[in-house]
């Protein structure tokens, strides 16, 4: 039961990040959406752990996997605000100049 | 301490200490680059060390806590290129990016890089080989988006950390898979596993999460903006070892998944076939040098995996060796290219203190006025090319032949495609030596500044590297045989 619950929680999780990525223009609103992503591979990793019953390494992990997605997410954050300074807008439809 | 374990743990310790001897002294941010070169000196002491344990022992492993580190063939090459090329690229960046906003912290970023790629190379287990992946990653990001202040680099970073951060979401979820499924996590152990539908659908979630970094088309958008905006020697550390960090990590995941081992090989081969061809025309039309250079990086990760796909499907041990090799002179080649183009783009806009991007037409003439770079340039992009006798034509041989060994019509086919690219490529590469020693010079040339010393010496440098590699390639046999060997062990073949 407990098993099932996580994994749709995974899921749903995995739904909304991966929505969120593909229809947001906003950097912050696309770091947020990139944490929520990253949560539902850290809920993954404690319920692959609860699975197979090796539940402390399983958290162990989800915690190391929170440190390092924090240094992603303050770069991009730092990122957010160095576009606002230098577009003027936080909106990615900004930054395409690149494009080709 | 044991030296394996010493050179994977220096780069970490030291990189602060670069980022403090810069910050001491405000006005000579040069003692950073001198305590980063200091640090690979003694890396360099500690590799050879490594190297000559392994040598006589094979494998070496070093345990903190639960943790395994491990010195096997691919770690020793991986970590040569690294060093090789986070060795030169200090010692030229000195004039380049000297007066830079932030000097010091981008040379604790490259020593922290190359740190985090030897320790992804020395990964046992999967787990760490995501967090040393994900430090590499971060450290890149930076160093991407060094330039700040400017558009077009916070673009460039943009874009470049929104994919690879999702690109090692799924990793992480791979991860979670196989541990969900099999209860370790240790790479060793997970070639005993068997295979299973789970299995395989974590092999794709790392084939589509490692293949952000790897570059593989259509994940491949971020890399001619992430290389063409970066500082020149970031460009060369993104194209000779970032991407193929990613490479090694790949293989090495998949290379425990080898129940399997034949559909990873139509797989790789598959993207190799993609990704020569659609390198090859996106740079056939590019007028910008660095992101000409950035498509070819493209078609040369399809030369590799087209390497190691042979050693997956037909288990041909001379694939793995030549794509290795090729790993390593694609660095070396492609670090020169970037360096010479970089060293061009300072004495015809940089030292202006103009930051435009240097174009194909700037070059025009450039070989009377730069005479070093200019055949720097040209020496790399022939050799990228594959024309005898430099470092390309070897390492691509060796590839070709494996595909022929194996007598399988496909592969023969496939290694003929491969070959017609490489024909193409030179559609790109000669116009840019013709317009080096043919045409007349651009007034960019004619108002060009010289080039600092420092810069050419790390040009000759390289250069002559990639001839002596072309002309004897058995100078590098010690560090790809044993590579190549070590993956066809992992298959089990």
């Amino acid at each position: 039961m407990t098993g099932t619950i996580l994994v749709i929680g995974v899921l749903a999780l995995i739904g909304v990040g991966l929505y969120g990525m593909m229809i947001l223009h906003n950097v912050l609103k696309l770091v947020v959406a990139l944490q929520i992503l990253t949560k539902a591979a850290a809920l993954a990793l404690v319920a692959a752990g609860y699975m197979n019953g090796q539940l402390q390494l399983g958290q162990s992990l989800a915690l190391t996997v929170i440190v390092a997605d924090t240094m992603v997410a303050v770069v991009g954050l730092a990122l957010a605000v160095q576009v606002r300074r230098h577009f003027g807008t936080l909106d990615t439809r900004a930054l395409s100049t690149l494009k080709r | 301490m044991t030296p394996s374990l010493a050179l994977i743990g220096l780069p970490l310790v030291s990189s602060p200490l670069v980022y403090f001897a810069g910050r001491a002294d405000r006005r000579h941010a040069a003692w950073s680059r001198i305590a980063a070169l200091l640090s690979l000196l003694i890396a360099w002491v500690l590799f050879v060390q490594s190297a000559t344990q392994f040598s006589m022992s094979g494998a070496l492993d070093s345990t903190i806590g639960m943790i395994t580190l491990r010195i096997d063939g691919i770690s020793l090459l991986l970590t040569a290129v690294v060093l090789t090329l986070a060795t030169f690229v200090t010692l030229y960046s000195d004039r380049y990016m000297m007066g830079e906003m932030g000097e010091e912290k981008y040379y604790a970023l490259v020593i922290a890089m190359s740190g985090a790629m030897i320790g992804l190379a020395c990964a046992a287990d999967l787990f760490n080989l995501w967090v040393w992946f994900e430090l590499m990653t971060v450290s890149s990001f930076l160093l991407v988006a060094f330039y700040c202040q400017r558009r077009l680099a916070l673009e460039a970073g943009v874009k470049y950390l929104v994919q690879s951060a999702v690109g090692s979401v799924l990793v992480l979820l791979g991860v979670a898979l196989i541990f969900a499924v099999t209860g370790t996590l240790r790479l060793d152990e997970l070639a005993l596993a068997g295979e299973s539908l789970a299995l395989i659908g974590a092999g794709g979630l790392f084939v589509i999460g490692f293949g952000v970094k790897i570059a593989l088309v259509p994940m491949h958008t971020w890399l001619p903006d992430a290389h063409s905006q970066a500082p020149s020697g970031i460009s060369t550390l993104l194209s000779g070892v970032v991407i193929e960090a990613g490479l090694i990590a790949l293989l090495r995941v998949i290379g425990a998944l080898a129940g399997i081992a034949e559909s990873w090989g139509v797989l790789l081969l598959a993207f190799a076939a993609i990704n020569m061809l659609f390198g090859n025309l996106m740079a056939l039309r590019q007028k910008q040098v660095k992101r000409l250079l950035a498509f070819s990086s493209l078609s040369h990760i399809g030369y590799m995996l087209l390497g190691f796909g042979i050693a997956f499907y037909a288990g041909t041990p001379d694939g793995a060796a030549g794509g290795f090799f090729h790993l390593l002179t694609h660095g070396l080649m492609k670090g020169l290219a970037f360096l010479a183009a970089g060293a061009l783009l300072y004495g015809l806009h940089l030292a202006h203190e103009r930051h435009d991007p240097l174009t194909v037409n700037d070059l025009a003439g450039a070989g009377k006025r730069y005479p070093l770079a200019a055949l720097s340039l040209s020496i790399a992009v022939l050799g990228l090319g594959g024309l005898p006798p430099l470092a390309g034509f070897m390492s691509k041989w060796q590839i070709f032949t494996a595909g022929f060994e194996t007598q399988d019509l496909v592969l023969m086919l496939l290694v003929i495609f491969a070959a017609l690219n490489s024909v193409l490529s030179l559609a790109y590469y000669a116009p840019l030596v013709n317009r080096m020693y043919r045409d007349h010079p651009s007034s960019a040339v004619q108002q060009g500044k010289p080039i600092p010393l420092s810069m050419q010496l790390t040009l000759i440098g390289l250069a002559v590297l990639v001839v002596a590699i072309g002309v004897l390639p058995s100078l590098v046999s010690w560090l790809t045989e044993p590579a190549g060997s070590t993956l066809m062990l992992a298959l089990g073949r």
